[in-house]
């Protein structure tokens, strides 16, 4: 199976193309970033995929659905959205959470992997996942204290840019896998290929509200 | 040629298919447009990223229903068109990102459309309008007038200093507790009530910039409605009625100016467009209508579901762009601010 994979969620735009058949890397490029998303990814998954007529060997495409930058979430969705609505191909979401956390599994020492994405004011998005990969806690948005206290008394591995605000407010002595901080669109390839297809398109897992709030001051008094 | 429109950049999640004869001629294929107003009624306003979720989830629907009701498959399809901005950066970024994966997907020409544009070419889609034109550009975000001379040619005569005319009308609305969104509301309100029972001040009348000033007249609502509270139904139908001939006799005050000054630089008018959303309220028309008669110009004002934001002017505005050949990378920026005349743009002008 032939898989192009769309991650904009965090601090990256990435692109790859994969056969899953001879997991042969077809083309990836991952450029960092903390805004430009919209302007980047098109282009981006042109050149990947050599032009409009790679698309053509597409089988399933792969997008991150979050959590991350609201606006980057929406980027990628869009662009899957725009794409098979002229292709009819099937899409995949993954989170980024189960993306950060792939490859460290893959390299399994029997430690549970935490993901953890610095979601700013002392808070991380944040899920625990057993050695076999199963998750142990539904993704969610906590303090960095909580986190640590979900993470239990053993010392687990922890992945992504929260890693260290977990680490931090831990008293248990995590391991801090290094490398990159964002979502590798060849695993997110791989986690797609191997998930079944789901009846609907993917959507954003945003685990926040939008910030808002119902107004009624300055209204003058009625009788 | 047929153009697929997306726009996204305030609160309506919307697009269409719209053909362009090679003479010029329009033809309306579909204009699929999913209001939002329901979701942000209880914030007096639009929320941006409430916005933004909405225009996602619902960007494939509304496309795919564009191209059924247009009864087009999309590789019959000559160009996709999405408006980049001005607006709500969150919303533009997901139509702009949805057009830019279709037309990729498809291999068809991409167009960056100005939303204002959009606004401003639509009286050639209905109307078959000539260049140049004098446009009145009333919306809750924008209110301007400019000189249409051709695509992608327009001088700035006048705008805002302060609030947009739309959005003047909405504030009223929040003030007095008529909901939102506010200028309709306002308008019913004012049909019942006494227009010369509040003498609220007429600003920038007789100024020889052809500019508007929203915010007094705004605040002397308010003061007048504090003074007399707690407000009966009578006195809401008054203030509304007194706020909306305020305004209206600006605006008018404001077009005779700008209309002699494009006569003297730009020579007779085809027409006075309005356009934009505001471009809905009756009595505004009916003022528009008179004064065109008095200057002998035609006043060509779009039918009510194209006033509002939709798709169609902006797979017009697109179509426009295209037979003239201008298409765009798929690199375009998202822009939260795009004035039509850049060159006169105020500095901190939204538009």
């Amino acid at each position: 199976m032939r898989v192009l994979a769309i991650d904009t969620a965090l601090a990256a735009c990435s692109v790859a193309v994969l056969d899953t058949k001879i997991d042969e890397i077809l083309g990836a490029e991952t450029v960092l970033m903390e805004r430009g998303h919209a302007e980047a990814l098109m282009p981006l998954v042109e050149a990947v995929l050599g032009g409009h007529s790679g698309l053509a060997s597409i089988d399933r495409i792969v997008v991150s659905t979050g959590p991350g930058s609201f606006t980057g979430i929406r980027v990628g969705l869009a662009a899957v959205r725009g794409l098979t609505l002229v292709t009819k191909i099937p899409v995949i979401g993954i989170t980024t959470l189960v993306a950060l956390a792939a490859p460290v599994l893959a390299h399994g020492d029997g430690r549970a992997v935490g993901a953890a994405i610095d979601a700013r004011h002392g808070r991380v998005f944040f899920q625990i996942f057993a050695p076999n990969g199963q998750g142990l806690v539904p993704a969610r948005v906590l303090l960095a204290k909580d986190a640590s206290r979900m993470a239990g008394e053993g010392a687990i591995r922890l992945v992504g840019s929260g890693a260290q605000l977990v680490a931090a407010a831990s008293h248990a002595k995590h391991e801090i896998v290094s490398g990159e901080q964002v979502p590798d669109p060849v695993w997110l390839a791989r986690l797609g290929a191997a998930a079944p297809l789901p009846d609907r398109l993917p959507r954003p897992v945003y685990l926040r509200p939008a910030d808002a709030k119902p107004q009624t001051a300055g209204r003058v008094e009625r009788i | 040629m047929r153009v697929l429109g997306i726009e996204t950049t305030c609160d309506e999640t919307a697009a269409s298919v719209v053909e362009r004869g090679e003479d010029g001629s329009a033809r309306i294929l579909s204009n699929v447009v999913l209001s939002q107003v329901k979701k942000h009624a209880a914030y007096g306003g639009v929320v941006p990223e409430i916005a933004s979720r909405a225009h996602i989830d619902a960007i494939d629907r509304v496309v795919a229903q564009a191209l059924t009701d247009a009864e087009t498959d999309i590789s019959d399809i000559d160009g996709v068109s999405a408006a980049a901005g001005p607006g709500l950066i969150g919303g533009v970024i997901v139509g702009l990102t949805t057009a830019k994966a279709l037309a990729f997907a498809a291999g068809k020409p991409f167009l960056a459309v100005n939303h204002l544009e959009g606004h401003a070419l639509t009286a050639r889609l209905t109307d078959g309008v000539e260049f140049p034109y004098l446009l009145l550009l009333v919306s809750g975000g924008h209110s301007q007038l400019l000189a249409v001379e051709g695509v992608g040619k327009y001088r700035r005569l006048g705008t805002t200093i302060d609030d947009a005319i739309g959005e003047a009308f909405d504030k009223v609305a929040k003030l007095l507790g008529l909901g939102y969104p506010g200028g309709p509301q306002v308008e019913k309100a004012a049909e019942s009530g006494d227009s010369s029972r509040f003498n609220f001040p007429r600003p920038m009348i007789g100024r020889a910039e052809p500019n508007f000033s929203l915010a007094g007249l705004k605040t002397a609502v308010r003061i007048e409605a504090e003074k007399i509270a707690p407000l009966s139904d009578r006195d809401i139908a008054d203030l509304c009625a007194s706020f909306q001939a305020a305004v209206i006799d600006m605006v008018l005050d404001r077009v005779r100016v700008a209309l002699q000054m494009f006569k003297a630089q730009f020579g007779h008018p085809s027409a006075l467009v309005v356009a934009g959303g505001v471009a809905a309220n009756a009595a505004l028309r009916g003022g528009l209508e008179r004064m065109s008669e008095h200057f002998r110009v035609k006043l060509v004002a779009p039918p009510l579901d194209l006033c509002g934001d939709n798709g169609a002017m902006i797979a017009w505005a697109g179509a426009e762009r295209l037979a003239l050949g201008l298409t765009d990378p798929l690199d375009t920026a998202p822009r939260a601010r795009w004035p039509l005349d850049e060159k006169s743009a105020l500095p901190g002008a939204r538009a």
